[in-house]
């Protein structure tokens, strides 16, 4: 029964650790091909001053790709979920400042494109879900890290890769 | 067990983040470099900078400029806010364009302008894009001299020029 339970929670962390490493590497590309038009999606959210937009839209980028395929591949795993939460933390503050602003921009989300879906209540219920899960991985990080075990071996159905 | 499993559970975890930011800054600046066009790493975001036409040209206009052009009425000037709020007040002798039907107005109004006529859009705000918008159609249209007053309502009115109210 224990048996049993434990493997339930492992194959729960197994897809939110591929749901989570799949967007975010999906989310980077569009991106990464085209910085300007992030930029100007950053600027858009009018939460940085002028000099850091363009590092912002340079780095952030880079950054969720590097976070989605360290979780996918299981190096690192500890640093990738505490960066994959601290983004989506950062997300959801920017998206929930800029809804009760009243602000009509564009998500710069998935896609760079201007006049791709602005925000919405339910973009900002697609960023809970993804924070609900990247939370579920602190904790089972966390857990692992307290029984001084590897937390990679929480992340796969069969032990350690 | 390796060493680092005798730290204290968080601090690998950081020390792990501050690698990979680190390393994903790297990469964002020296791929940056390579691209055809990098992306200056500090940009210009100010409210003029970023009224540049899609032909290369600045399309801006100083309050000062504005204002001689608008006492030797050698521009017209055009109210891209919505109706109600050109109804309120605007600037004196402008025509209200409200974006949600600027195409439909603009050919009423420019139907005997010639293309080379000054035209100055304006709305409210340094974040307002309704003045971008209505200048890039115009530009669209065939008008050559169109220029935007960044903030306009807010600075002709705190500039004490002239302005009315109504239709």
């Amino acid at each position: 029964m224990e048996y049993s339970t434990e493997k339930r929670l492992r194959h729960i962390a197994l897809a939110a650790r591929l749901i989570l490493s799949g967007v975010f590497i999906y989310a980077s590309w569009d991106k990464i091909l085209h910085p300007a038009a992030f930029a100007e999606a950053v600027f858009n959210y009018q939460l940085l001053p002028a000099q850091l937009i363009n590092l912002v839209a340079l780095i952030l980028p880079w950054l969720e790709l590097i976070l989605g395929v360290l979780l996918l591949s299981g190096i690192w795993v500890s640093g990738a979920v505490l960066g994959i939460n601290l983004l989506m933390v950062m997300f959801l503050a920017a998206m929930i400042i800029n809804t009760a602003r009243g602000l009509n921009i564009s998500c710069g989300c998935f896609s760079t494109d201007m006049t791709s879906s602005g925000l919405s209540g339910w973009v900002v219920l697609r960023d809970v879900f993804f924070f609900s899960l990247s939370a579920y991985l602190l904790f089972v990080t966390t857990q692992a890290n307290r029984l001084k075990k590897q937390p990679e071996c929480v992340y796969t159905v069969n032990g350690p890769i | 067990m390796t060493r680092d499993a005798q730290y204290h559970p968080w601090i690998r975890s950081i020390r792990q983040l501050a690698l990979i930011v680190l390393a994903a800054a790297a990469i964002a600046l020296i791929s940056n470099h390579f691209r055809p066009e990098p992306l200056p790493l500090v940009g210009n975001w100010s409210p003029e900078a970023r009224l540049i036409s899609p032909s290369g040209r600045q399309i801006a206009i100083s309050q000062d400029e504005a204002k001689v052009l608008h006492q030797s009425r050698g521009a017209v000037f055009m109210d891209a806010r919505p109706l109600d709020e050109y109804t309120k007040g605007h600037i004196q002798g402008a025509i209200s364009i409200p974006w949600h039907e600027a195409e439909q107005r603009v050919m009423d109004v420019t139907a005997d302008m010639a293309n080379d006529a000054v035209i100055i859009t304006y709305c409210d705000g340094d974040s307002c894009n309704l003045s971008k918008d209505l200048a890039l159609l115009l530009e669209n249209l065939g008008f050559s001299k169109v220029r935007i007053l960044v903030n306009g309502w807010t600075l002709w009115q705190n500039a004490g020029l002239p302005i009315e109210a109504g239709n």
